[in-house]
């Protein structure tokens, strides 16, 4: 008799916990970006990488494609970023080789394929440099709404600086763009929306 | 009698949860924008002769449209409809957002910053409401405008252009959120000001715990008409 009238409550305690929990797994993943649905693929482009390769974007379907324009003269921004995604990789554990990086240079007047290699292996021997004419490279950077021109600084050198939009533009195993991140992601949201990609 | 009660209104709790789960999907309290990709990115000049960059349009809500000074009669509809948005801007409750008006020119050999500010000058546009701008770099031209924006156009042997009249919403992020092809039967004007609304209500709103709800109408497809 006891037991009967505790039963219902029970019954429903149980309910609400798991509600609760069904609440807390299937609600939606709060990206550390702007989440796209896009409808149609992220565009395509070829890069000229070390070796006299070629490497294309849809060599990656399957694949976490992560984008970043940068140059390998670069002072601060791009390591900066190529930093987080490289601690962010970290986290991941074996889940890495999922997610491949791709640096695109918008200094294609100074960095050569093998430069950018040379770059790009500092951070992670699997990380990908390349690049391309200045032509197609104003092209693809256009339509992943990165702007870039020559800037009036200089470094003590007398190097001349690049500025450029410093995002990070995830694209997913279907090859359609996902994420795109501001500047200043940390590695640990990073890795947090990847492994939301990756489950 | 106490226990009954206790799981009457657990229970209540527990089917009232999933009901408002089922009505979000149903009633879709929130209408978002969706977001359909990334605006292109592009260095022009406009009318005064100075430059313009996709960078100076970051956290503005911007209007795009296509076209050419030289272009006969139908193109002042194009006209019509960028001014009438800019007049009824109060409509859409921006609050502070920042609104731009960008036309882009596909023939630069004959629209020089001169032709462009003279034209703008008959729009009463300045470079502070309605930027007019373009490039002498043909290639790049077609992407950004062909490839980014996705509007057609392609010159004729005379001259002239053969183009599909588009207007296009960008946000302050750089993110396409409306595409407008030209259409006879419904008004453009209408349509765009009430995705500016939309629009602003999402940026202006979708902070904190809001951000989750309209996230799920992201999810859920909840797209304004």
């Amino acid at each position: 008799m006891k037991i009967n009238r505790f039963l219902p409550a029970l019954v429903a305690l149980a309910i609400i916990i798991l509600l609760g929990a069904a609440f807390y797994f299937l609600r939606p993943h709060t990206f550390h970006g702007t989440v796209f649905q896009s409808p149609e693929e992220a565009s395509p482009f070829t890069l000229n990488v070390a070796d006299g390769k070629t490497v294309s974007l849809s060599d990656f379907r399957g694949k976490i494609v992560l984008i970043y324009f940068g140059y390998t003269f670069c002072p601060d921004v791009c390591p900066a970023t190529l930093g987080a995604v490289t601690q962010a990789l970290k986290q991941l554990g074996d889940k890495a080789d999922q997610v491949q990086v791709i640096m695109i240079s918008v200094d294609p007047g100074r960095d050569t394929p093998e430069k950018l290699a040379e770059y790009v292996k500092h951070f992670n021997p699997t990380f990908i440099g390349g690049t391309n004419t200045p032509e197609e490279i104003a092209k693809i950077a256009s339509l992943y709404g990165i702007f870039y021109q020559v800037s009036e600084e200089t470094t003590s050198n007398g190097d001349y600086l690049i500025d450029h939009t410093a995002t990070l533009l995830a694209i997913d195993r279907d090859g359609f763009l996902k994420v795109v991140f501001p500047f200043g992601i940390t590695s640990d949201e990073l890795a947090d929306d990847l492994k939301y990609m990756l489950r | 009698m106490k226990h009954t009660l206790l799981y009457r209104i657990f229970y209540g709790f527990a089917g009232l949860l999933v009901l408002s789960a089922f009505a979000f999907k149903i009633f879709q309290p929130i209408k978002v924008l969706p977001r359909i990709r990334l605006s292109p990115a592009f260095s022009l000049t406009d009318q005064e002769g100075e430059r313009v960059t996709n960078e100076d349009m970051r956290g503005k809500f911007v209007l795009y449209t296509f076209t050419y000074t030289n272009c006969p009669a139908p193109c002042a509809n194009l006209d019509a409809t960028m001014q009438e948005v800019y007049e009824r801007l109060d409509e859409a409750n921006l609050g502070d957002i920042p609104f731009m008006r960008v036309t882009i020119s596909f023939d630069p050999a004959r629209d020089t910053p001169p032709t462009l500010k003279s034209y703008a000058d008959g729009l009463s546009a300045n470079r502070a409401n309605w930027i007019f701008a373009t490039t002498n770099d043909d290639a790049l031209l077609k992407t950004i405008i062909g490839a980014g924006f996705k509007a057609y156009y392609e010159k004729k042997d005379d001259g002239s252009f053969t183009f599909d009249p588009t207007f296009i919403l960008v946000d302050g992020w750089g993110t396409i959120r409306g595409e407008y092809r030209y259409s006879t039967e419904v008004s453009t004007a209408d349509r765009i000001i009430r995705h500016l609304s939309v629009l602003a209500d999402e940026v202006n709103n979708a902070t904190g715990s809001a951000k989750l709800a309209y996230e799920a109408a992201h999810l859920f497809l909840c797209y304004a008409q």
